[in-house]
């Protein structure tokens, strides 16, 4: 498991180095090929014994977070969101910006808002980083315009509760670094495609079809939990616990029926805890998949996690380690599985 | 043709869960085409070969807008989301049927001021289904979380206008076959594609092309017809005026040299015809056009009544005129 140094490091959309140069450097001698594209996506490529179909499983490297827009006249920033994060969970936390510089996000202290004011979601425009500069010039020698901005949390186990940023999704990613230190090799020829900008817009798995031609895709995310004990239970979109999530459909995809059913099967068949996803809400790399090139029969398991698209989400280690079973016995099907 | 309109719209076909029309259509089309496949996402591919070397697709979405279960209460209520653009209330007081169950769906409201609140604001969040289960297991046994849902409603003919749900698109899947069915020995080879999940993203459409690659695409599909009370009134389309030929929709505009030629294929056959210009929506057309390298592609439209209803209404003679059109365009085309 590799999810402390994982969600460590910083690698808002667009910034992925520091995430794809740790897992590189950890798989480069287990894996039969390695090479990275032109987008960023870094692609492994272990052999089948049989190589009949080819299977990809994804994740992506990169996480929400922000970018300098301006350096203002008294030394504070201006910043926009990179991805999907609301105003809401920004105040009060401290970032780095450029992989070094320390900055907080700040806003006046409850003593002197306005009454009417408090709860009420903030204007990204109302926001500053606070670097600790006095000017211009001051702020400049330390940042620049279009660098990246990114939560800073630092990871956390309480019994079987792991804590930390950005689980969505180097949980995915740990999940197939964990499955290429398993040694065995599969009836089918797998990659391991950890990829770019998938919170910016899918954009990094849109070229990932024409390199590779998949018969078959499964995207492996760090997805909502949304068992907030305010709702109602079956407003839940998962519960941490259960085990794996599995999506029968999310935004602008229906996962393919013959896979989706086949996951199901092998989690039985293995009696390993699984549960559905419970809303079609968000998106992932899989409808993509779908819709490029010639397609792919593309699913999604996840990992839920509390709290995503925030500066601290929450999984459950058992959660974790059933996704990397089930995947594994997936492979393990071979040329059985979704057939 | 009015059995084959009848068969396709009553099928169960919500996206994803397309089996049950290809399954059809491979029927009715049995001794009419050279072969078939089905792709990757579950297309459904079939051709007949002309002389020319050139190949016309017509594509047509084989699914239907529905509703998916996404959780069970204890009591065995469901509750559902949407697949595709489903207006929550066609579903007030509305069966839905699904693989192995039909359900009453209806509204929450423990006040007066409640219900009148949550049936002025429809949102299927506050919605439930009953099967008529008692339990959660008795529920999860029949339909089972992820299980997929359409509009239970019928197919009849009043006159010269054709009622049912899902004539979005299962009205392109008709003219399709029906066209394979009386083309004998095609000029340029003809494919039908049966793509799935326009509904809920164009999946199907965005890769249908990409292993056959046609010279030309032309989506079949319906459009908003406003020709009824305090309908559209910045839309020209309605019901009998014949096939619509699209310039353009919010997802794509036609390529002009097919719609050139439509509109000199109809003059010349003098097939009745209209064009269309649609201030929102899109169709299949928009990711055809965008395979591979690109290739030229339009859509012809059905003019259709209340769309995305369980009641779409379409005109007999407007399907038999794109029949028509479609024919003889299949043989200029290109």
């Amino acid at each position: 498991m590799y999810l402390k140094e994982l969600t460590e490091l910083d690698g808002v959309s667009g910034n992925e180095q520091q995430v794809r140069e740790f897992i590189s450097d950890k798989i480069k001698d287990k894996v039969d090929e390695l090479k990275v594209d032109v987008l960023g996506n870094l692609i492994a490529y272990r052999k089948g014994t049989k190589g009949g179909r080819k299977i990809v499983l994804a994740a992506h490297m990169d996480e929400v977070g922000f970018m300098v827009t301006n350096i203002e006249d008294d030394g504070t920033l201006a910043f926009a969101p990179v991805g999907g994060v609301e105003t809401q969970v920004m105040v009060g936390k401290i970032v780095r910006i450029n992989g070094q510089t320390l900055g907080a996000i700040g806003y006046k202290a409850i003593h002197i808002q306005d009454k009417e004011q408090i709860l009420k979601p903030l204007s990204i425009d109302q926001l500053r980083v606070y670097i600790g500069a006095k000017s211009k010039e001051e702020a400049a020698r330390q940042v620049k315009i279009g660098d990246y901005v990114a939560f800073t949390t630092t990871f956390d186990q309480e019994n079987n509760r792991l804590t930390g940023k950005a689980f969505d999704d180097r949980a995915g990613c740990s999940v197939l670094m964990d499955i290429i230190d398993k040694i065995d090799r599969y009836e089918d020829d797998v990659y391991f495609a950890f990829l770019v900008q998938e919170e910016v817009g899918l954009r990094g798995s849109a070229v990932v079809v024409e390199q590779i031609h998949p018969d078959i895709a499964i995207v492996i995310e760090g997805t909502t939990a949304g068992d907030d004990p305010e709702l109602p239970e079956y407003q839940w979109a998962t519960h941490l616990g259960d085990g794996p999530a599995i999506t029968f459909m999310h935004r602008g995809y229906v996962v393919n029926k013959r896979v989706y059913e086949s996951i199901i099967e092998v989690a039985e068949k293995y009696s390993i805890a699984h549960q559905a996803k419970r809303r079609t809400a968000g998106g992932t790399d899989a409808a993509r998949f779908a819709r490029t090139g010639a397609g792919t029969a593309a699913a999604v398991v996840s990992v839920p996690s509390r709290y995503i698209h925030s500066p601290v989400s929450m999984i459950d280690l058992n959660d974790y380690n059933n996704t990397v079973l089930l995947l594994q016995k997936i492979l393990e099907q071979g040329e059985a599985f979704a057939r | 043709m009015i059995d084959l309109i009848r068969k396709l719209t009553e099928a169960y076909g919500p996206s994803g869960r397309e089996e049950e029309v290809h399954n059809l259509i491979l029927q009715e089309l049995e001794g009419h085409v050279d072969g078939y496949k089905f792709d990757n996402v579950g297309n459904l591919l079939v051709w007949k070969a002309g002389t020319t070397g050139k190949k016309v697709l017509f594509d047509a979405h084989a699914d239907e807008i529905g509703l998916v279960v996404t959780n069970i209460d204890e009591r065995g209520f469901l509750r559902v989301e949407s697949v595709g653009g489903v207006p929550p209330h066609s579903y007030v007081g509305h069966r839905v049927r699904f693989p192995n169950a039909i359900g009453v769906v209806y509204v929450e409201g423990e006040t007066e001021e409640e219900r009148k609140k949550n049936f002025t604001n429809l949102n299927l969040d506050n919605m439930f289904v009953d099967i008529g289960a008692r339990n959660r297991d008795e529920a999860m046994k029949v339909v089972p979380i992820g299980s997929f849902g359409i509009y239970d409603s019928h197919f009849f003919k009043n006159g010269d206008l054709l009622i049912s749900k899902s004539m979005d698109d299962r009205i392109g899947c008709a003219i399709i076959v029906e066209i394979l069915r009386r083309v004998k020995k095609p000029r340029n080879t003809i494919i039908g594609s049966f793509t799935v999940q326009e509904e809920v993203g164009l999946i199907g459409a965005s890769v249908a092309a990409y292993s056959l690659v046609p010279d030309v695409c032309v989506a079949v599909d319906v459009t908003d017809s406003s020709d009824y009370p305090k309908s559209f009134k910045r839309h020209s389309m309605a019901l009998g005026k014949g096939p619509a030929i699209k310039i353009k929709d919010r997802a794509s505009i036609s390529n002009r040299g097919v719609v050139e030629k439509l509109i000199e294929v109809a003059e010349q056959e003098k097939i009745p015809y209209q064009m269309e210009v649609l201030t929102f929506g899109g169709t299949n057309a928009a990711a055809l056009q965008r395979t591979r390298a690109g290739i030229p592609s339009a859509t012809v439209s059905i003019a259709t009544r209340y769309v995305h209803s369980p009641s779409e209404i379409v005109s007999l003679e407007d399907v038999e005129n794109t029949v028509e059109l479609l024919i003889n365009y299949a043989g200029k085309g290109v």
